[in-house]
């Protein structure tokens, strides 16, 4: 049963790769004779956001999504992405190619210079974001309510799974570091824990609902590490204040020349900036890598001829391969990793006097 | 370079998003799976407490069923060798009584044999003189001639008196 489920996906993997080599065929002839590949461009491609979702085996169709933008007159207008397809003009917006907007809905003003506009769009990533959000939902809710109408009995299967994450995260790390005071801070840090690790997994998911480069992009991690931040410093204790700016440190390193106190108040700020760069490098890092395996196919038919890059397939595949596993690694570890420095972060905001 | 240029609209929905997701979370369903999980580790908890405790008493009541166990075979033995003592000075004493009645039986067969001797004894001189008297009669009777023939005839009476006793 084993060996002929294995052989199944060979033959599917196999019939997939001739299949795009046929579509790669029938767009070289279409575009007329060789096109350059150009990895810089397609890594940025992959990794970057878009106005509609990709669908495989197809390089022009794309999942329409909505545009929402407002214009320079301050008027809001709202339109689905398929309309500035193909660089077409709709309601004076368009898709820039190139410069400064490269890639972004811009509007063309009536001296023909870009104006680009509050972009509030439901792009690629956006909709990623709410999937993952629903995702999270339903999952959670899933325990939930196996704990309601089961109570006591042990939960099954995939709930079991999901139970045991949240045991780990709960029980093991939050409840340790943050002590008596982990109920009031446990919802947050869960919810980001779980909103994080679905992020990172939907985006090893080459198809549509995954694909989405959500937590290697820099926007996502900014937020959740600006709301570490804010729980951190707005419901930090007293002596963590005061710890700030009149350490127990020798006079002379605090009092002419305030040189603890730069160096804390540089702290507040390195803490989150470093959680958001981790996860962000981490994320973004391991999609590229992937991405840049597979690319060595091109390159290297690009320099040595179509024979020599179609050999260096299976070694390509491999790799990509290796490092797609070691991203679902990746996935829960930086998940883990931001959830468990969060939570020091924020017990190292409620130290009291007694404590030490 | 676009990727590392935070893009404000996805900022903005990636807040939005979030928040949503954790005020429904941190309101609905983070508190009840708390609660409950450590409802149900305190359950087990107790539950293996009390298992181990069950577990204590249930050899504590084995010991003690042993030692009952023990206490009514010691008390049986006692019994028993009481009883076989009881038996045997039973036994005993019957032998004694059973003794003394064969001795009295004895005794008593012995007067009456002694008493049945006796009476024999007179009753047989009685004869015997009764007889000794006749043979007399009669040989005085016969006019004794000869002594042969008296002794003879004394003989063949004798031997007549033999024969009758």
């Amino acid at each position: 049963m084993k060996k002929a489920i294995t052989a199944l996906i060979a033959v599917v993997i196999i019939a997939l790769m001739a299949l795009g080599y046929a579509d790669t065929a029938a767009h070289r002839a279409h575009s007329g004779g060789e096109t350059e590949v150009d990895p810089q461009e397609i890594i940025f491609e992959h990794l970057g956001d878009a106005y509609g979702w990709e669908v495989p085996f197809n390089h022009s169709k794309r999942i329409p999504l909505p545009i929402i933008v407002r214009a320079q007159d301050g008027s809001w207008h709202a339109f689905m992405s398929n309309r500035l397809d193909e660089g077409a003009q709709y309601d004076g917006f368009q898709i820039a190619k190139g410069g400064d907007y490269n890639n972004k809905v811009v509007q063309i003003l009536p001296d023909g210079s870009q104006y680009r506009p509050v972009d509030l769009s439901i792009t690629k990533n956006v909709a990623g974001i709410f999937i993952a959000a629903l995702l999270v939902l339903l999952m959670v809710f899933k325990v939930k309510n196996w704990y309601k109408k089961n109570g006591m009995k042990a939960p099954r299967r995939f709930t079991a799974a999901l139970e045991l994450v949240v045991d780990f995260v709960y029980t093991d790390t939050i409840r340790p570091i943050i002590g008596k005071e982990a109920p009031k801070y446990a919802p947050y840090l869960l919810t980001v824990f779980f909103f994080i690790l679905t992020m990172n997994l939907l985006g090893l998911i080459v198809i549509f609902p995954g694909g989405a480069n959500l937590t290697g992009n820099l926007a996502v991690t900014a937020v959740l590490a600006l709301l570490t931040f804010l729980i951190t410093n707005l419901t930090g204790t007293k002596h963590y204040w005061k710890e700030m700016f009149w350490p127990d440190v020798p006079t002379a390193l605090k009092c002419p020349v305030p040189l603890m106190q730069v160096i804390e108040l540089f702290g507040i700020f390195t803490k989150p900036i470093a959680l958001m760069i981790r996860l962000f490098a981490n994320m973004m890092g391991g999609h590229m890598v992937v991405i840049v395996f597979m690319l060595l196919i091109f390159i290297f038919g690009s320099m040595f001829g179509t024979a020599v890059g179609g050999a260096m397939t299976p070694l390509s595949v491999a790799l990509s391969l290796f490092m797609l596993l070691l991203d679902v690694l990746v996935s829960f570890i930086q998940a883990y990793v931001f959830t468990i420095l969060s939570t020091m972060f924020i017990s190292m905001a409620h130290v009291h006097e007694h404590a030490e | 370079m676009e990727l590392f240029k935070p893009e404000f609209g996805l900022a903005f929905w990636m807040f939005i998003a979030f928040l949503c997701l954790f005020g429904i979370l941190a309101k609905w369903a983070w508190p009840f799976i708390i609660k409950s999980m450590e409802e149900r580790a305190d359950l087990i908890d107790k539950g293996v407490a009390y298992a181990q405790e069950a577990k204590a008493h249930l050899d504590n009541a084995k010991a003690e069923a042993d030692k009952l166990i023990a206490e009514a075979r010691n008390e049986q033995a006692d019994i028993l060798r009481e009883a076989a003592k009881m038996r045997n000075e039973l036994i005993e004493k019957a032998h004694g009584e059973a003794a003394d009645e064969a001795k009295k039986v004895t005794e008593a067969a012995q007067v009456s044999l002694e008493q049945a001797r006796k009476e024999a004894e007179k009753t047989l001189r009685k004869e015997v003189g009764d007889l000794a008297l006749q043979i007399a009669e009669k040989v005085i009777r016969k006019n004794i001639a000869s002594d042969d023939a008296q002794r003879a005839l004394v003989d063949q009476y004798l031997s007549e008196v033999e024969t009758k006793n």
